[in-house]
């Protein structure tokens, strides 16, 4: 029964109870199948559950509401996003197929079908769907695990410091909070600050480090119980500039905000105002603010609580002897911002008395970590480093990927142990591009290129992707190699290395590939269809803009009074055989298109004179298909350098091709200016 | 009788028919649902009301069913009736109307003599 359940669930739209019954038989034996009689009872259905369907199999001509009107509707509700629709529909007019495809449907089966085209077509669909879906809530709950993870590093980092201290492990949570307060009124009151409400939640957790410069103070000065010499005091004031080497040596993450809002923290929260702190003696707003808020709230903090110096004031004390400029200069615009939310402060600091449950649960953890006194700093560095690295894995194996590190200057690769294992080769490769096991399996596509990218690269933009084929196993696989360079940090930077990942994506890409395959071909001869036909000329116009080229457009004389006479079935041949001639007459360079009914494209590359070559084209296209007397009317336009737009040549060729129908048809002509008229 | 003969009593393309839906079970399902579908009566119900959308609706199904099935000729005769009545005006469809007819007989005659004496 689970089996039953996890089914992919189709909807299947069409007012013929055949047509749905027929589609069902196809799909029932994988799929759960739900029917609907016509638009509005699909719009019903999925208003209630769209969100159990993978896919819409939808005709267009219906009662009550068609199959425009659901995807419209589709598309108000944004379901159309989510739920990929494969229109069914014996319409074989363009611009029908063309408002399907604009309203957003996926993909278009003409009737009448072959069972195994619906079945394929269907499976396709929903597993480039599913894939992508999986991969979103993938990164999704990365992101949110990594946030999780971060914020309990900080606290965890935090409470080391302040537990070193002696002091009660409350005032990181407080300064935390009265940041959060000053910056969010802070950021409604003047845009003078580049501060986003999306930078606010960073900063606020940047506070928390703002004395883990402290680690670095001997732990005699730092509990010392009595008043500070001038000397010891001076050792004291290092701490903010320790705390900013602490940040700057992590060079991997240099961009990462919350280290960049913590260096800043850490260094300059006790500068002032009016220019007389430390260590900098920066002045007004040369303090980037994030540093000015903390300032302010260790201030209003260490007044409130208590010391082995002092009793703690009363909110309100602490509020006035801040205002007034007894204990500190700050900001004017801060000063009211705390004016603003003293009753909101007051209100959450008398909250915070007792730690939660997560917190308890972090302060075990830090105690685990220093349960004697003696452990020393490197010993915690290691350990946090420890569980980083830990951390690491964890995520990576959940994906699959395989990571890898370049060493510049001495020309070695490290792969994990997975990828070595993956592809068969040494976790260590010296001079890989030119070590021949490496080299077969993954040098040529992946390191062939190497040092070009490289070249390419900036400080500015360390990132690059790109994706090739490598070798597991004796299959090539589609491979995103995404790597990351890092400089030198010296005047004139140079590459030290390039760590990156390898992520497997060879289903995707090949779903992919065959997807777009088949929007660009028109099924009945297999030729590019218009949409095709428009890209590849862009393509060949963008690669060879030396070239000379010539569009012709053509269309079958009488073919519908064919149709009327012979039938549809035998229209099809006509087309097929069309399109074969086409073929044999046109060479590989040229290009083919059916771009609606009976209507086709060629673009022709050719290097002297295009007027043979029409002939001959023309020529071989005209000629008996039974007792049909296939006969051709045709418009050429020649390319000129100024005019290189598809559509305007499109509609050139057009143009001639509908003088050579009313002179007559079986003819061609060329494109004239005069035409026009 | 054969679901072939069938077939080409009603000049059907049986080939055709078996190639896309791959098993003859299902074929013989849908020769008879196809006797159940009302969209031929409603058809002349609509014709006679006057309503064209609804008559181009009819013949539309009718002519996608024939598509599914391969009834060539009914498919023929369906398909230009509906172009006929796409426009929405009620005018000059009587010429594809009685060809719709007489296939349509055709055809029908053709499944209920399929019907009454099955053989595969």
């Amino acid at each position: 029964m689970r089996q039953e359940q996890s089914k992919e669930k189709i909807l299947i739209v069409d007012d013929s109870e055949m047509n749905r019954s027929i589609l069902a038989d196809m799909l029932a034996d994988e799929f759960g199948v739900t029917e609907a009689e016509d638009g509005e009872a699909a719009l019903a259905i999925l208003a209630e559950r769209g969100s159990e369907f993978s896919l819409v199999l939808l005709d267009i001509v219906m009662p009550k509401k068609d199959g425009f009107e659901v995807l419209g509707e589709m598309n108000r509700t944004r379901l159309i996003e989510d739920l990929p629709v494969i229109m069914v529909s014996a319409e074989t007019a363009p611009a029908q197929i063309e408002r399907a495809y604009e309203l957003g449907a996926t993909d278009f089966i003409m009737r009448p079908f072959d069972a195994s085209i619906v079945h394929r077509r269907v499976l396709n669909t929903i597993f480039l769907y599913t894939k992508q879906r999986k991969l979103i809530d993938i990164i999704e709950s990365q992101i949110n695990e990594k946030e999780q993870n971060s914020s309990m590093m900080v606290d965890i980092l935090s409470h080391i410091v302040e537990f070193r201290n002696g002091e009660s492990g409350l005032h990181i949570l407080h300064v935390r909070t009265i940041t959060d307060f000053l910056l969010r009124k802070l950021v409604r009151k003047t845009d003078r600050y580049p501060v986003s409400e999306g930078d606010i939640p960073i900063i606020a957790m940047a506070s928390a480090l703002h004395d883990i410069g402290k680690i670095g103070i001997d732990d005699k000065i730092l509990n010392k119980p009595g008043k500070l010499t001038d000397e010891e005091y001076a050792v004291m004031k290092t701490h903010s500039m320790i705390g900013a080497k602490m940040l700057d040596g992590l060079y991997a993450h240099k961009d990462n905000p919350l280290v960049k809002y913590a260096y800043e923290i850490c260094r300059w929260h006790h500068e002032r105002w009016d220019g007389r702190g430390y260590p900098d003696g920066l002045k007004g707003d040369e303090i980037p603010i994030s540093a000015q808020i903390v300032s302010l709230a260790d201030v209003y903090d260490a007044l409130t609580s208590e010391r082995v110096y002092k009793p703690p004031f009363s909110p309100e004390t602490a509020k006035e002897m801040i205002l007034t400029g007894k204990c500190g200069t700050f900001n004017p615009l801060l000063l009211e911002c705390l004016s603003d939310e003293f009753d909101n402060i007051r209100e959450a600091l008398s909250q915070n008395v007792s730690e939660n449950a997560v917190r308890r649960e972090i302060r075990n953890y830090a105690d685990a970590a220093l349960y004697s006194k003696g452990v020393r700093a490197s010993d915690r560095t290691l350990r946090l480093l420890d569980y980083e690295r830990m951390k690491y894995n964890f995520f990576a194996d959940l994906t699959e990927e395989i990571q890898f590190e370049y060493n510049v200057s001495e020309n070695i690769l490290k792969l994990s142990a997975r990828g070595a294992k993956k592809f068969g080769v040494p976790q260590e490769i010296v001079d890989p591009a030119n070590e021949p096991r490496f080299k077969t399996q993954l040098g040529e596509n992946w390191f062939g290129n190497l040092s070009k990218y490289l070249s390419e690269m900036t400080p500015a933009a360390p990132e690059f992707r790109h994706e090739c084929e490598l070798r597991v196993g004796g299959e090539l696989r589609w491979y995103d190699v995404i790597m990351r360079v890092t400089w030198t940090d010296d005047a004139s930077p140079t590459i030290e290395s390039v760590i990156g990942k390898l992520v497997d994506i060879h289903d995707t890409h090949i779903a992919f590939d065959e997807l777009r395959e088949k929007s660009i071909r028109d099924p009945l001869t297999g030729l590019l269809n218009r949409e095709g036909a428009g890209e590849d000329l862009a393509e060949k116009l963008s690669k060879f803009p030396e070239h000379k080229y010539a569009v012709a457009v053509f269309d079958i004389d009488s073919f519908k009074s064919a149709n009327d006479v012979y039938g549809h079935l035998f229209g099809d041949k006509v087309l097929r055989e069309v399109s074969e001639r086409l073929i044999h007459s046109t060479r590989v360079h040229d290009l083919c298109a059916r771009i609606g009914g009976d209507e086709f494209l060629i673009v022709f590359e050719y290097d002297t004179d295009i007027h043979p070559i029409i002939a001959r084209v023309f020529k071989s296209l005209c000629g008996k298909v039974d007792a049909f007397d296939l006969t051709v009317s045709m418009g050429v336009v020649e390319m000129t350098e100024k005019e290189q737009e598809f559509e305007e040549l499109f509609r050139k060729a057009d143009v001639a091709l509908y003088v050579s129908k009313n002179a007559g048809k079986a003819a061609y002509r060329f494109y004239e200016s005069s035409m026009e008229e | 009788m054969t679901i072939r003969e069938c077939y080409s009593m009603l000049n059907g393309d049986y080939d055709d028919v078996i190639g896309r839906l791959r098993s003859e079970r299902l074929v013989q399902k849908f020769l008879l649902k196809f006797l159940a579908d009302g969209s031929y009566e409603l058809l002349f119900r609509s014709l006679g009301e006057g309503n064209a959308q609804e008559a181009f609706r009819a013949a539309h199904t009718i002519k996608g069913m024939c598509q599914n099935l391969s009834f060539t000729a009914l498919e023929r005769s369906a398909s230009a009736l509906t172009e006929t009545l796409r426009g929405g005006e009620l005018a000059g469809y009587e010429p594809h109307l009685s060809a719709v007819k007489e296939d349509y007989e055709r055809t029908v005659a053709a499944i209920k003599a399929y019907a009454e004496n099955p053989e595969s």
